[in-house]
């Protein structure tokens, strides 16, 4: 058999595709180009001295506690010290990071309903949706200088009020979201049944959107003990602060002890709190999947 | 209607009614530790609103500056503002593209799907240490190297292979099995199933994924001149310093209107694309 | 066909092939089988009878624990990587759920049956032959759905992207086609013509066929010969003409019903 190759389609062309890459492409070189103090002929030093660096911090991390590192002002100061200095700091930016979750899950809620289309008219919609939106766009760290620190000063509050009011804003969009994708079917029964708003909102819409809600939270929680550690720069509390003041001065061994301190808690929040989140979302017969 | 005049249709007595369970353990243990953790986290942070009120003058009198923004900042188009925005821009376009295309191929070694276990069950573990690390921290480290936007760059870059890598390997794992059993029963090599059935199931979530970190970068990078890693926050560091907040208020209102036009943009893309 | 036709046939030969799964559960008891180069086969039996297993083993993926099992000259059991590759491209396999990659093109779907013939940096860049064209088209062609070449897969109807998997099949220029359940998601009229178009490439092109069927009916229609399978065991097998309700009785363990023969 001959095949009519006339009937035969045509294939789509494909320079949409190359002219999206090419742009791409073009972007990213224009962009290298135009930082003209980048010092690109730097980065091949780059693997050698962070390498160098890497070996230092391990041995900080694998010298026995007990051992006193030199050149310190402090003669009696262990590696000991060091491993409890971090790890009480650390804990600081835990709490303050949990604090902060609280205080954006507190008011985050409450307004998410004002803002989602299925439990609000749009005269409240707009301004709450408008509020998050605003809050969101505010990096932690400017809202910590001009607002937290003249009222906290240099202390965990400063940055856990900080991180609280961004989270109202990120955390009301997830909620206003989960409101919005509950099913609309039982909070029509509930209607007919003469339910008022309050009514239909905790009968039907709370019920279906917490599970999703309250696992945002710890999510949220994990991303919080992150930002902290910026926070720590502007000395907004937590582990960030000391961080920056050792590592800037070049004390790898110590600034080694830190950093493991630092992967070692954070991993394990996240740990429990994915296991957490997994338990809440599909509940216990299921088993949850380490990542 | 009263009880008594309900009776069971075969004549037998009614069933007793079963009591309401009380709430699980596990919930009232969940709900418990969250406070016991609040107080604790309160406690250690010395959780107080008094200086709101006793501070309140501080807060008005800065606030007072702020409202009054250094306009020529913004004007000027040759000032140290936009200078140093362009700058930032950079870093986060940089970052975005060397970081998503490094992620793509360690989200390929990540998947039980796509990877033999021995590769995945190493891949997975490292990149939960990368995550675990913040930006921040990464830029300390390569500040010591040498200062300006590479170091920021560098931060960054990995900063995102982390998350990137983290949510594709995730979307890897999710894939529709069925095409990679045909890609198998036809011969196909581990490579050519990444290719042909796996990548492109996976491709508009990777690329909604890029445009969240290209969002989170915009944002990161902002903060990363804090350390000396070049871009906006070196100028922020600058002005907080010097207490300097007519000016710290046009660097703010700047960030604000690009990070909302970069989301709005972002958030167009990706509901385009999934 | 211009230069691009398979070689015809394959056989196949079971001999002694028991599949135990990890689970401990016995996929397949001790199968002996001959299916000769260019016969159409119709494995019928309930669902969990071993009817995928034994199709799975045929091109290795599903593997032999005991027994030998040979497609042509090869030995199925210690087929290994490239070996293995090779094997499974002489095969073409047809899915119950289609397995087509839903955002790709109906011509990237059928061009993934010439993967195994291309060198890896072909296929790092994503480039295709000439060659390798003519051949997915002549494949759609024969399916009859060649206008629907640059559509995407997932806009296509069922019994059309079962056209297309079977395009994929013969892409590959194979000498046996398997097909698992090639019309269980598919209403009747459309099955019938998945059904034809099977056994008219079967036909045309002396490709060895092994079909699984739920239905008895469809396969007493369209099959040389068919082998009823149960609990991993061979129960009947023999010429379609021959597949009567006793047989029936004995495949599924109950008495032939209405519900049974509308398919």
């Amino acid at each position: 058999m001959s095949p009519d190759t006339a009937t035969r389609p045509k294939p789509p062309p494909k320079w949409p595709y190359t002219v999206v890459g090419l742009a791409l492409v073009a972007i990213v070189l224009v962009a290298g180009w135009s930082l003209d103090n980048a010092k690109w002929e730097r980065l091949p030093q780059f693997p050698a001295e962070i390498l160098q660096y890497a070996g230092q911090m391990l041995e900080g991390v694998l010298t026995r506690p007990g051992a006193h590192p030199e050149g310190q002002a402090d003669p009696e100061l262990t590696y000991g010290d060091w491993w409890l200095q971090a790890l009480r700091l650390m804990g600081e930016s835990v709490a303050l990071a949990w604090i902060g979750t609280c205080v954006g899950a507190l008011f985050s809620f409450p307004l998410a309903f004002l803002a989602a289309s299925n439990t609000a008219p749009w005269f409240l919609r707009v301004p709450v949706r408008t509020f998050f939106n605003a809050i969101r766009a505010v990096p932690e760290i400017l809202l910590a200088v001009i607002v937290m620190l003249p009222l906290f000063g240099l202390n965990p509050m400063a940055g856990a009020m900080a991180i609280g009011i961004h989270s109202i804003g990120s955390l009301g969009k997830l909620t206003l979201e989960n409101i919005e994708s509950v099913d609309q079917r039982p909070v029509e029964a509930v209607t007919a049944a003469g339910a008022s708003w309050w009514q239909r909102i905790r009968t039907a819409v709370i019920p279906q959107m917490l599970p999703e809600t309250v696992a945002f939270w710890l999510y949220r929680f994990e991303v919080n003990i992150r930002a902290s550690a910026i926070l720590g720069v502007v000395s907004a509390g937590g582990i960030g602060a000391l961080l920056n003041r050792v590592l800037r001065g070049r004390e790898w061994e110590w600034g080694g002890i830190m950093l493991v301190v630092i992967i070692i808690v954070t991993i394990l929040v996240d740990q429990i709190s994915a296991a957490l989140r997994h338990r809440i979302l599909h509940g216990a017969d299921t088993i949850a999947v380490a990542a | 209607m009263s009880q008594a005049t309900i009776e069971r249709a075969d004549g037998g007595p009614a069933p007793v009614r079963p009591v309401k369970p009380p709430p699980s353990p596990l919930l009232i243990g969940g709900v418990a530790g969250a406070l016991v953790a609040t107080v604790v986290a309160g406690w250690a942070i010395d959780f107080s609103l008094a200086p709101v009120v006793d501070q309140w003058p501080m807060l008005t009198m800065i606030l007072e500056e702020v409202v009054h923004p250094e306009w020529e900042e913004i004007t000027d188009p040759a000032s140290r503002l936009w200078t140093a925005l362009a700058e930032t821009a950079a870093i986060a376009v940089i970052a975005t593209f060397v970081g998503s295309l490094i992620a793509l191929g360690v989200a390929l070694l990540g998947s039980k799907v796509s990877a033999p276990p021995a590769v995945y069950r190493v891949t997975r573990p490292v990149m939960s240490v990368i995550r675990s690390l913040p930006d921040m921290a990464y830029a300390l480290i390569f500040v010591a190297v040498v200062t300006g936007p590479l170091p920021g760059i560098l931060a960054l870059t990995i900063f995102n292979i982390g998350i990137v890598a983290k949510l594709t390997s995730e979307s890897i794992d999710a894939v529709d099995p069925g095409p990679l059993e045909a890609l198998d029963a036809a011969g196909a090599t581990r490579w050519q199933r990444a290719r042909v059935a796996i990548v492109p199931q996976v491709l508009p979530n990777y690329a909604s994924y890029v445009l969240y970190v290209f969002e989170l970068n915009v944002r990161a990078s902002v903060v990363l001149g804090a350390v000396g890693a070049g871009g906006i926050g070196q100028l922020i560091m600058l002005y907080f310093n010097r207490a300097d907040y007519p000016r710290l208020a046009s660097v703010v209102i700047v960030i604000f209107a690009v990070v909302i036009a970069i989301d709005l943009l972002s958030q167009r893309l990706r509901r385009r694309l999934v | 066909m211009s230069g691009s036709a398979p070689g015809g046939g394959n056989s196949i030969v079971f001999d002694g092939v028991s599949v135990v799964y990890p689970n401990g559960t016995r996929g397949l008891d001790q199968v002996s089988l001959t299916i000769p180069a260019g016969e159409f086969v119709v494995v019928v039996g309930l669902s969990g009878a071993g009817k995928s297993t034994l199709i799975r083993t045929i091109n290795g993926l599903v593997p032999v624990t005991a027994g030998t099992l040979s497609v042509g000259d090869t030995d199925v059991a210690s087929a290994r990587g490239r070996r293995l590759r090779r094997l499974r491209a002489e095969i073409g396999m047809i899915f119950q759920g289609f397995n087509l990659v839903s955002r790709r093109s109906v011509m990237g779907n059928v061009l993934t049956g010439r993967l195994h013939d291309q060198p890896w940096f072909r296929s790092l860049l994503g480039i295709d032959t000439k060659e390798d064209k003519e051949i997915a088209f002549q494949a759609l062609e024969r399916v009859g759905i060649v206008e629907k070449a640059w559509v995407r897969a997932s806009e296509l109807s069922g019994g059309q992207q079962q056209r297309v998997a079977i395009a994929r099949a013969l892409a590959q220029q194979p000498s046996v086609v398997l097909a698992d359940e090639p019309v269980a998601s598919l209403d009747p009229p459309t099955a019938n013509l998945v059904m034809r178009d099977l056994q008219r490439i079967n036909r045309d092109l002396g490709i060895t066929t092994v079909v699984n069927l739920h239905f008895l009916d469809l396969a007493r229609r369209y099959a040389d010969r068919i082998i009823g399978m149960r609990a991993g065991e061979v129960v009947f097998d023999g010429p379609a003409a021959e597949a009567d309700d006793a047989v029936f009785e004995k495949i599924y363990g109950r008495s032939l019903t209405a519900e049974d023969v509308t398919a």
